[in-house]
């Protein structure tokens, strides 16, 4: 008796297509949903900066704190880009 | 000798506060629709568009975050539990402060969306009767007619959609839109009378109408969409104010971010020179919630959390005097105004000008004088025509005595300035004296002193002269009696005090316009104005930088109206002037412009007075909270109020930033009591009252709740 398996190969390349997709998919997605991305990018730049906010608190703050401190920085950031953009076109405001 | 006025002719009775619209505005449960709204508006896309308050939301998150756990961002100086209490309490507060703006935006908007209803409910659908191309009748849904379409409206139908009367004639119940329940005689051909409005009611005989406007797009549909604020923009100052808002809050930001580090600095400097420990305080003033509370404390909360619902309120103060506004730009336009340019007659005068008098000349009795006044008006059917015929019957002539069988009927034209019959070959003919003179030495006539005597007789008493001449042969002058609206003087001196110049336009000689214009109180006058005049005279108002309104009702107004900053159209004028226009009044008083630059003062000042209240807050809620959280630093002695403790003082300029708010509504919805003074005289009142008031108001506050806190 003989069994057939699937070719690995064409097993990778259904796999790799679905994970394209998918991957597209959210790109898209990102691309229509504004918010999302931006905290994604947050987070992502947090992964730079809360290092620096923990080197530079010595060993007064956790790790966790100085990522929560970090991101709270780049919040407050945000917070100023989005008052400057309230300033220059008031009217959509 | 005396004639009745004409029934054709409305005007709002009663005096103006005693008159209310007439749908019924039902403001039950407006405050639990509020209530329930100012949860809805908690939504982040709904906060985004005003700045103040998105960063107090902001706040309120972060202080969420660090009740739950109040070492989220660093090591805390105080025990766990009473960081948490503190953190929860400040949360508490900052949440009642979107709570309560997001209220007094929701309680001003509920009061137009009442009256929105109000409205709703008089546009409802109908059956109407369509007349087809081949004249046929058929029974259609309103919602089913075009614009140009004809239907047949009969005693008792309701009037399927904005429209022109082309044929019939008919009186109107217009009470559902006006408020005013005298029923209004419709017509075609006069440029007032033909236009009727969907949703009222015909309460005699028959009306044939053209269709003006397509389903959605009547004339109560834009009320509704109005007075809701479906098509609300920022006007010209609320920009202005949300980017001073904006400045201050970003200046805020950047001070209190910036706090942390100085603080810190400052703990570190004096643990080295005063010893271990010492700066702890210092530290302990740095964490978050005390940082956002000292942000939400010196940021123009009050005036952020109110800035909308004022805007919606002058709304609604000019809805509430049966005037549409088709932007709030306009309301605005009308606070700003510097020049008044008011037609004569029915704005300063009665308006109903009557045939008082007939004052024959050559010879001429008053009878024979009263024959060929009766025969030049007997297609004239304006009240001046009316009253004219009336007067003549009441001397004794008929139309019998005419034998006016064939006679055709000479339309009165701004450039021939008369009117007139023809029949029998002879020319009758009135207008103005200058007209008639004209038309007389056309035909080979002269023109006697005893004229130019009878014309400043009638002019030198403010009456309107109208020549009158059968062919070549002048038979006198008839007194047109027109009388000064009372109180207008007094108003028209406020308005001089306020520095808003007025400007009358007639179609009267020189001698009448001054004698009104005396009596009257205003500033200047033209006369012998004709249409284009009055596009010209606000051309030369606007090109030395004023701001100019007007009213009108006629197509002939619709340019001037548009020129104009503040365009002011009856609602029996026609559809042309109320497009043209960006305000309508539903009463057609056109007196009410007065009133619309009072309200617009109004709406202006009530902006500046709380603006000027909420930056004066900012000194108290500062010594209430620098200086006892950073007492360390021996600032202690600023602790002026003497407040009890940090967490007292943060907590207090909280409660006392949150209930401002809702404490204020009352006057922002009802604005600041309007006095009749000039911009400088008003600056000092503001200042004087919101101010200094705004300054010493919350030390008191802040204070009371301080001793009733339990906070040590």
């Amino acid at each position: 008796m003989k069994i057939n398996h699937p070719k690995p190969t064409l097993f990778l390349t259904q796999s790799t297509s679905q994970t394209l997709e998918t991957v597209a998919e959210i790109w898209s997605e990102g691309r229509r949903q504004k918010l999302p991305r931006y905290l994604f990018l947050a987070l992502c730049f947090n992964l730079v900066v809360a290092p620096m906010v923990y080197a530079a608190s010595g060993s007064e703050l956790s790790r966790p704190q100085a990522w929560a401190l970090g991101l709270l920085g780049l919040g407050t950031v945000a917070l100023a880009i989005y008052l400057f953009f309230v300033m220059f076109v008031p009217e959509r405001f | 000798m005396k004639t009745d006025s004409s029934p054709s002719l409305r005007s709002p009775s009663g005096p103006r506060d005693a008159r209310k619209h007439t749908p019924k505005v039902d403001r039950s449960g407006l405050y639990q629709r509020a209530i329930r709204e100012s949860f809805v508006k908690l939504d982040p896309r709904i906060v985004v568009r005003n700045p103040v308050m998105f960063v107090v939301w902001l706040g309120t998150l972060v202080t969420l975050l660090v009740t739950i756990n109040p070492s989220l961002f660093g090591p805390i100086q105080e025990s766990i539990g009473k960081q948490r209490l503190l953190n929860g309490i400040i949360t508490l507060v900052l949440f009642f402060t979107v709570l309560f703006a997001n209220f007094a935006e929701a309680v001003a908007e509920g009061r137009g969306k009442a009256q929105a209803d109000a409205l709703r409910s008089t546009r409802s659908d109908t059956v109407a009767r369509k007349i087809l191309p081949d004249g046929s009748i058929q029974e259609v849904n309103s919602t089913e007619l075009r614009r140009g379409d004809q239907v047949r409206v009969v005693a008792g139908d309701m009037i399927p959609a904005d429209g022109e009367v082309i044929q019939g004639l008919g009186s109107v119940d217009e009470s559902a839109i006006t408020g005013e329940s005298a029923p209004v005689l419709k017509q075609p051909g006069t440029d007032i009378a033909s236009s009727v409005t969907g949703g009222t009611r015909l309460l005699s005989d028959e009306l044939t109408l053209r269709i003006t406007s397509d389903p959605g797009q009547g004339f109560i549909d834009r009320m509704i969409a109005l007075v809701e604020g479906a098509e609300r923009s920022k006007t010209p100052n609320e920009i202005a104010l949300t980017v001073l808002l904006a400045v201050l809050t970003l200046v805020f930001l950047i001070v209190v971010a910036t706090v942390p580090s100085i603080a810190h600095y400052i703990a570190g400097f004096l643990d080295t020179a005063l010893g271990p420990d010492v700066g702890n305080t210092f530290r302990s003033g740095s964490s978050i919630a005390i940082l956002i509370s000292l942000l939400v404390a010196l940021i123009p909360t009050t005036i952020g959390g109110l800035l909308s619902a004022i805007g919606i309120a002058g709304m609604d103060r000019v809805a509430q005097f049966n005037v549409i506004a088709t932007s709030g730009r306009a309301v605005e336009a009308c606070g700003d105004v510097n020049t008044l340019v008011l037609d004569k007659t029915g704005t300063i005068t009665l308006g109903n000008r009557l045939a008082d008098e007939f004052i024959p000349v050559n010879g001429h009795t008053v009878e024979s004088m009263a024959k060929v006044c009766l025969a030049a008006s007997l297609f004239d059917e304006t009240p001046e025509g009316r009253s004219i015929v009336q007067l003549a019957q009441s001397l004794g002539a008929t139309l019998d005595d005419l034998g006016a069988n064939g006679a055709e009927g000479i339309e009165f034209s701004a450039r021939t300035r008369m009117s007139g019959t023809d029949f029998n070959g002879q020319e009758y003919r009135k207008g103005a004296v200058d007209a008639i003179k004209g038309f007389v030495r056309s035909r080979g006539g002269q023109v006697s002193p005893a004229l130019d005597q009878a014309y400043e007789g009638v002019s030198r008493l403010g009456g309107t002269p109208l020549g009158v001449c059968k062919d070549n042969d002048i038979y006198g002058v008839i007194y047109l009696k027109d009388i000064v609206k009372p109180g207008l003087k007094e108003r028209f001196d406020q308005l001089r005090r306020m520095g808003v110049k007025t400007i009358m336009l007639t179609g009267d000689n020189r001698i009448t316009a001054s004698v009104i214009a005396r009596e009257a109180g205003v500033d200047d006058f033209i006369a012998e104005a004709t249409p284009e005049d009055k596009i010209d005279v606000i051309r030369r108002e606007q090109s030395q930088g004023k701001l100019v309104a007007m009213t009108g009702d006629g197509t002939n107004d619709a340019p001037a109206l548009a020129q104009a900053n503040v365009g002011l159209a009856m609602n029996s004028g026609t559809q042309a002037a109320k497009e043209a226009a960006n305000m309508v009044d539903l009463d057609s008083d056109p007196t009410k412009l007065i009133d619309l630059v009072t309200i617009g003062k109004q709406l202006l000042i009530t902006r500046g007075a709380l603006t000027t209240f909420s930056v004066a807050n900012d000194i108290a809620k500062y010594f209430a909270i620098i200086p006892t959280i950073f007492a360390a630093a021996g600032i202690g002695a600023l602790n002026i109020m003497g407040l009890r403790s940090a967490q007292s003082a943060i907590v207090s300029a909280l409660i006392y930033n949150a209930l401002i708010i809702p404490a204020l509504i009352p006057l922002a919805l009802k604005g600041v009591q309007f006095r009749p003074l000039t911009a400088d005289q008003l600056l000092q009142r503001n200042i004087l009252i919101y101010g200094v008031g705004g300054v010493i108001a919350p030390f008191i506050a802040i204070k009371l709740i301080d001793m009733i806190l339990p906070l040590a």
